[in-house]
């Protein structure tokens, strides 16, 4: 009998050790490192050290080292420590949600992607900012509005612009003397040109089914008039205008001078194709013009020129891209995490980022700089600036990964020819009333 | 007379702590998930973002209205030009202040609510969920809620129609506020079964099960064919079976991840070998429909499953091939048996319980699939290859609805259960008896 309660007791004791073990998840605050002092009366005024933590994706260009660097030696009591975050921006915004929908206070400042503020603001992730704005004067007027809008949600700001990016299009100096203004020239040019010079191609573009694609989507759409979300943020996603864009859209995919798997096209595979020589035209986004301008991978340097996207009845439009920056709303230190972004969305830390890391000012002054101009050929380039100032933000929505989500499917099956133009138009219309509506 | 258990008692409080183990470890995830799915459960979306069976309300963001609106409210009254909008105004002010004061009266609220305020003043965010929402009576806040609404409908129509601009602007202005107070109350997001009821009539759903199902039977069959051919094979001595086990074995080493990625490359329908070879030899019209079209994308990740894993199919058949005693053959051999007839009355009816064990796992594998087809197309072209775990993956994390994704991760483990049991009934009874049949 003996044996048996040691050999009960035994095994209750493992069995409630490893229960423990189980439940005795990761719950402790992550510390930030430094004591800021709280309300023990240890403060030593101005001389107290803080920490915070700054998340941002990979970055190749090693431009966010020299703007903590810089930081640190202007602000000498705020330690910034970078954390970085996979270069893919899905996979990013899946696990900044995971964080801060637990509340964590491991990172103090992140960058976002333009579509991210509106989600991020509802779901209660995001500081507002409009205190600090206003405190330290700061005039959002010198931003390029589009991306002062994407930061922007019930009229409160949540983000600020850090650098801009939209969609150009590429062309081969060599081949192509003027590069063609409207969707119909282009269309024709690239079927007459294909061939030229050892290309393959005529044109290229974002066709997969990912966020990109709804990118080239929405310049389509745009370009002719149309909308997905008007500023009364009714859907209206089911008119001539938008139908006249998919249509175009889905020609061109299917026309005989883009890559037979142009389905399969993300931004990586044009630009591969791009600097093989392969292709007379390409969209693309701002980066390419440095990844062409590079004698030693690519093919086409020195050919390349770029131009506004062409038009379509409604005049030419880009997408807006790019990052903006925005504060954990559970910081523990959102002084000295304002006082960081401030930096970094200034002129001062967006002249380091455009020199050090080739990313567009979204300050329009800061185009007239002489560093800035000699860090890039594109920011010296007016018609660049007047692309950046009329990009079209894509819907401002804090449920954009639903409306997002929807755009790709539908449009994807648009292009595999499953569904027609105006197929697609209906049911776009019919699943965002119903998105919108829950 | 002394305590005591029979044997059979003894036995089953022997093996209790691990019967509960085990019912903790694998069933208390499931009913967790079956919990969440009967809410209308986003992380994203503040007056959903916690399961609530009650009404309540967010302190937080009342707290911070509250202090807005009830100034608003008082200016909106002194700026009305006549005499029905001030009259208008002043009752919205009443009613709105009664409420206020019979949240306050409730249990413990005044409290509670000084303490919010208190830390709303410092900026601090609430982390703690008992501090931020308080439960109020499910009828008041139905009240308030539609006083709200009534109230917002009113102002906006009363600002619609005013003459008087700036007075337009505010009874604008108060009418948002209104609204942003009425998404503070939050009422009960459990909604049943309704969610269930979504999405088993969701056409996508559907569409995705279908892939998953037409995946999962054909490369299972695949594998087993192949997997049976293989390990027949290298269950005979011929000089050289060790290398030529081992390397049937290479593609099962290789993660999931990283062979999606490598079959992503030879797929490719402008480089990819696999590709240019399927076209020369007629397989395919052209190398792009591999990756881009609905069919080819089928079959390319069918094609690198039944790669990956026939290894491992080959692999469990060999242990089964093992354990049947040579002695059996040599008997069949006496008696005139040919090797095709020893393989139907001899190795396929004792390799019936390997088989069954094989084909169970890779049943329910392949039916779960996400990381091949996620890396591979990401569910595109079109979604014709999204399985159905790649659709609640979506659901749960870009979207962050939580309550429709456990609605599919539910129907996941139905499925699987379904499979499981179908398998038991009608191949294995024998198998999981615990005797033979024989």
């Amino acid at each position: 009998m003996k044996l048996w309660n040691k050999k009960v007791a035994g095994a209750t004791v493992l069995t409630m050790s490893l229960l423990l073990a189980a439940c005795s998840g990761d719950d402790e605050a992550t510390d930030t490192g430094t004591d800021t002092g709280g309300d023990t009366g240890g403060d030593e005024g101005t001389e107290e050290q803080v920490t915070i933590t700054y998340a941002a994706g990979v970055d190749v260009t090693g431009a966010t080292d020299v703007l903590i660097e810089e930081f640190e030696a202007q602000n000498p009591n705020i330690n910034v420590e970078y954390r970085e975050m996979p270069a893919d921006t899905g996979a990013s915004h899946d696990q900044y949600v995971t964080m801060f929908s637990s509340q964590d206070a491991s990172i103090d400042v992140f960058d976002a992607d333009v579509i991210w503020p509106a989600e991020f603001a509802q779901g209660q992730y995001a500081l507002e900012l409009d205190r600090f704005i206003e405190a330290d004067g700061i005039n959002m007027d010198d931003y390029f509005p589009g991306t002062v809008a994407s930061g922007q949600f019930n009229g409160r700001q949540y983000a600020m612009p850090k650098f801009t990016d939209a969609g150009l299009l590429y062309y081969r100096t060599d081949i192509v003397e003027e590069p063609p203004t409207t969707w119909d020239e282009l269309i024709t040019m690239a079927g007459e040109l294909q061939g030229e010079a050892g290309t393959e191609f005529g044109y290229l573009m974002q066709a997969n089914q990912y966020e990109g694609m709804v990118t080239n989507a929405i310049e389509f759409i745009a370009s002719h008039g149309g909308q997905v979300v008007d500023e009364n943020n009714e859907v209206v996603v089911n008119s001539p205008e938008t139908i006249a864009g998919i249509q175009t859209m889905i020609d061109i995919v299917n026309s005989d001078f883009v890559p037979s798997n142009i389905l399969s096209f993300q931004e990586t595979e044009t630009n591969n194709a791009w600097v093989g020589g392969q292709s007379v035209f390409a969209r693309n986004w701002p980066y390419m013009q440095s990844t062409s301008a590079d004698e030693e991978a690519s093919e086409v340097a020195g050919n390349v020129g770029f131009a506004t996207l062409p038009e379509g009845d409604a005049g030419s439009a880009a997408t807006l891209g790019g990052w903006m920056t925005m504060i954990n709303r559970y910081s523990e230190n959102q002084e000295a995490a304002w006082e960081f972004v401030k930096f970094m969305t200034g002129p001062e830390g967006q002249t380091i980022s455009a020199v050090e890391g080739g990313r567009a000012p979204t300050i329009e002054a800061l185009y007239d700089e002489a560093e800035v101009q000699e860090a890039a050929t594109l920011f010296a380039n007016e018609q660049f600036v007047e692309t950046l100032q009329n990009a079209v933000p894509r819907p401002v929505t804090p449920i954009y990964p639903r409306i997002s989500d929807i755009m790709q499917v539908q449009l994807s099956q648009a292009l595999a020819g499953d569904i027609t133009a105006e197929e697609a138009a209906a049911n776009m219309q019919e699943e965002m009333e119903a998105a919108m509506a829950e | 007379m002394k305590f005591q258990l029979n044997e059979k008692q003894l036995g089953y409080a022997m093996v209790a702590p691990a019967l509960i183990l085990v019912i903790l470890v694998t069933l208390w995830p499931v009913a967790q998930s079956f919990y969440n799915s009967l809410f209308d459960y986003r992380l994203n979306d503040p007056s959903r973002s916690e399961r609530f069976i009650n009404s309540n309300v967010d302190l937080e963001r009342y707290a911070n209205d509250y202090f807005y609106l009830s100034r608003d409210l008082e200016a909106l009254e002194g700026q009305a030009p006549d005499a029905d909008d001030a009259a208008a105004a002043a009752e919205i002010s009443q009613e709105f202040e009664a409420y206020h004061a019979e949240l306050l009266e409730m249990d413990g609220l005044a409290e509670q609510y000084e303490e919010v305020e208190g830390m709303i003043a410092s900026f601090t965010a609430i982390s703690d969920r008992d501090l931020k929402y308080a439960q109020v009576d499910n009828d008041w806040a139905e009240g308030f809620k539609e006083f709200l609404g009534d109230s917002s409908q009113q102002l906006i129509d009363i600002s619609s129609d005013a003459e008087d601009e700036a007075f337009a602007a505010t009874a604008a202005n108060v009418a948002g506020s209104l609204q942003l107070v009425d998404t503070a109350v939050i009422e009960s997001n459990f909604i049943g079964f309704s969610n269930y009821q979504r999405y088993l009539t969701d056409g996508r759903m559907w569409q995705s099960m279908w892939n998953t199902l037409l995946f999962t039977v054909t490369s299972v069959f695949a594998e087993l064919v192949l997997g049976l051919m293989i390990a027949l094979l290298i269950n005979r001595a011929f000089v050289g079976r060790g290398i030529v086990r081992a390397s049937v074995l290479i593609p099962w080493a290789i993660p999931t991840a990283v062979a999606a990625m490598m079959w992503g490359f030879l797929y490719d329908g402008q480089t990819g070998i696999v590709a240019h070879y399927f076209e020369q030899f007629g397989f395919i019209d052209d190398a792009s429909v591999l990756l881009s079209t609905g069919a080819g994308g089928m079959f390319s990740v069918i094609f690198a499953d039944v790669w990956k894993t026939t290894p491992y199919m080959a692999l469990l058949l060999l242990a089964g091939l093992q354990t049947i005693p040579g002695s059996l053959y040599e008997a069949a051999e006496v008696d005139g048996a040919g090797k095709w007839q020893q393989f139907w009355k001899i190795t396929l009816p004792l390799l019936k319980s390997a088989i069954l064990v094989a084909l169970l796992f890779r049943t329910l594998d392949a039916f779960r699939v996400f990381d091949l087809i996620f890396v591979l197309t990401g569910g595109g072209p079109a979604n014709s290859t999204e399985s159905i775990s790649i659709y609640a993956y979506i659901t749960l994390f870009s979207q962050s609805n939580f309550g429709a994704g456990s609605v599919l991760s539910v129907i996941v483990f139905i499925s699987v259960a379904i499979i499981s049991t179908l398998f038991i009934k009608f191949i294995g009874s024998d198998l999981f008896a615990g005797k033979t049949g024989r």
